[in-house]
């Protein structure tokens, strides 16, 4: 019984929901617009859930001693100086707005700044011309790359200029993009679509059941 | 001798007498109806007319609308010539609404249509335009039932070999003979993601094999939801394995919301723990490779699978294995072995190639000069 009721919701649910994308009467979309509003309660359990087992988590490390726990009081520090800024005065306090602009995002913006040389180690590995695909992969993205740059159509038009064609590399470019590479992503999107609607019947049916926490 | 008095009154006289000679030129809009939308929730009507020629002299069109038994009033902007068509999405339901069609010149010179019949907004139950779309979903989940049953009558069936679903084992043999954690990323999706819950799924059955050699299997979580039914996974999986004991909660925890906090914080994790096998699957953004190449970088064995063809590329490239879209579908399907599962596996294969012979068929048939299939697949997007 513990399992059946959420699998007999999920199936009625589920089912309802389909329904409503084919049926664009206002009874069905209040029914899609409401349930879809449900949703959002779940949004408060989640932040205290989360808060909760933050606290836990580092409760837990200072009270065992485990490696590196003296930074756990630095999570307790930052939780409670927003929260003693946050909840009396507001999101918009000035305080709050700067810790924002000056901490969060900074450091946000450190992590996302490291993906630049991410990238460079990684299209290293890969441009590596061993093979006769990995070759291709370096001259396909040696165009790709001088066809975004105004220096590569620069290039074409002087160093190539004997040629009865403008703006080279940049249509070369284009066709890339357009072509063999919107047709694999397509491809792929649609592998993604099938393998989602699988997924989600097997799901309906009861089949699959993980996201009840597993067991039968 | 004239006086400017008199000029005045000639002139005068002349512009009405122009004006009226010009107005009587511009022909009011010819066969102008009004008729419920179709396939809306009965909040629209759509006004239709004909289109005037190019010299009409028509610069615009101003539609006006009367409710029943009340004044003509102007709705809209003023429409460019050439419009055959307004949609009046300001109706009120239950309400009878006539329209009239004004032809505006140059010169401000107007002329008015005949009065449509009065129209109602009505709701439609069902989007007539979503037909195939509703038989081709009804024929691809009939398929998939089908095989499922197919399957459940225990006819084996055959499913392609998946490299990186071939060295989940190995990566969790590495592991447990190097007396290092595995370390799970689910992704930054939510509970509610068809690829988070394909991840979760996967989790489940390494979770199983981990309980049966004491491998430490770390799970930082990114969603609090995620996290509470991920414990409950991960420890039923302990327990059907008959290993309750081998179970650490504590190896299951929110780390953080933030996108780059939690990458971050899981790269912190990679360098300082350094695990033999780094899992990445889910959904991802652009933390996908910054995570990937710190895996990488500490010289982990990496199984990647992702559905966000944009992070494919970077996986593919810093990881050993990538399960590339619906290969992450399959997965679980695929570790698990149950044969319902796999019957689903056959049927979306029977939707690839109905949907492969479609663009085939299609592709001849538009090289041909037949466009049938495009204005079809048209009409339904």
């Amino acid at each position: 019984m513990r399992r059946q009721v959420p699998l007999i919701l999920c199936f009625a649910f589920g089912i309802v929901m389909i329904l409503t994308q084919f049926s664009p009467h206002s009874f069905s979309q209040g029914i899609y617009e409401e349930v879809i509003s449900w949703a959002l309660i779940i949004s408060p359990f989640m932040l205290v859930l989360g808060t909760v087992t933050l606290i836990q988590t580092h409760v837990a490390r200072i009270r065992r001693r485990t490696e590196h726990w003296q930074y756990s009081f630095i999570i307790f520090a930052g939780i409670l100086l927003m929260v003693v800024i946050g909840i009396p005065f507001g999101p918009q306090h000035p305080i709050f707005v700067w810790l924002f602009n000056n901490v969060q995002v900074p450091m946000d913006a450190t992590m996302f700044s490291l993906l630049a040389f991410f990238i460079a180690s990684a299209a290293y590995r890969a441009f590596r011309a061993r093979t006769f695909e990995a070759s291709l992969l370096l001259v396909t993205a040696l165009i790709v790359m001088m066809g975004n740059v105004p220096i590569g159509d620069l290039f074409w038009n002087t160093v190539l200029s004997g040629l009865p064609w403008d703006n080279g590399l940049s249509d070369m470019k284009q066709w890339i993009l357009d072509n063999p590479n919107l047709s694999a992503r397509r491809g792929i999107i649609l592998g993604v679509s099938l393998g989602a609607i699988s997924q989600s019947i097997r799901i309906l049916l009861g089949i699959e059941r993980s996201y009840l926490g597993g067991g039968d | 001798m004239i006086k400017i008095t008199q000029w005045i009154v000639i002139c005068l006289v002349l512009c009405v007498i122009g004006g009226i000679a010009f107005s009587q030129g511009l022909s009011p809009p010819s066969n102008v109806t009004a008729v419920d939308t179709p396939n809306d929730d009965g909040s629209s009507v759509t006004i239709k007319w004909d289109a005037a020629p190019a010299d009409s002299g028509i610069s615009g069109y101003q539609i006006l609308r009367r409710i029943a038994g009340g004044g003509l009033e102007e709705i809209g902007e003023m429409l460019p010539a050439g419009t055959t068509s307004y949609v009046d999405s300001t109706i009120e339901k239950g309400n009878a609404y006539a329209y009239i069609v004004r032809a505006v010149s140059a010169t401000e010179a107007t002329v008015e249509s005949e009065q449509t019949a009065p129209v109602k907004g009505t709701g439609e139950w069902f989007h007539t335009g979503k037909i195939p779309l509703f038989f081709a979903m009804l024929l691809f989940a009939a398929a998939i039932v089908w095989n499922i049953y197919y399957a459940r009558s225990g006819k084996e069936i055959f499913v392609r070999r998946i490299p990186g679903l071939e060295a989940v084992d190995e990566a969790i043999g590495r592991a447990t003979e190097m007396g290092r954690s595995i370390l799970y990323i689910l992704g930054l999706g939510g509970v509610s993601l068809p690829a988070t819950i394909a991840s979760m799924t996967i989790l489940g059955q390494v979770a199983r094999r981990t309980a049966d050699y004491e491998t430490p299997l770390r799970v930082p979580c990114r969603d609090p939801i995620v996290m509470s039914v991920v414990h409950e996974m991960v420890k039923t999986a302990y327990l059907d394995e008959g290993r309750p004991d081998a179970y650490n909660e504590e190896n299951i925890f929110y780390l953080t919301s933030g996108q780059f906090a939690y990458a971050a914080g899981v790269d912190g994790m990679m360098i300082r723990e350094k695990p033999a096998a780094v899992f990445l699957q889910g959904q991802f953004y652009a933390e996908s490779l910054i995570l990937a190449e710190t895996g990488n970088s500490i010289g982990a064995i990496q199984i990647a699978g992702t559905d966000s063809e944009h992070q494919l590329p970077f996986l593919i490239t810093a990881c050993d294995y990538t399960l590339i879209g619906e290969e992450l579908y399959a997965a679980s399907t695929y570790l698990s072995g149950e044969p319902m599962l796999l019957g689903s596996l056959r049927g979306q294969d029977w939707g690839k190639v109905l949907i492969f012979a479609v663009i085939v068929l299609g592709v001849v048939l538009e090289l041909s000069g037949v466009n049938w299939i495009t204005t079809l697949l048209q009409r339904v997007s």
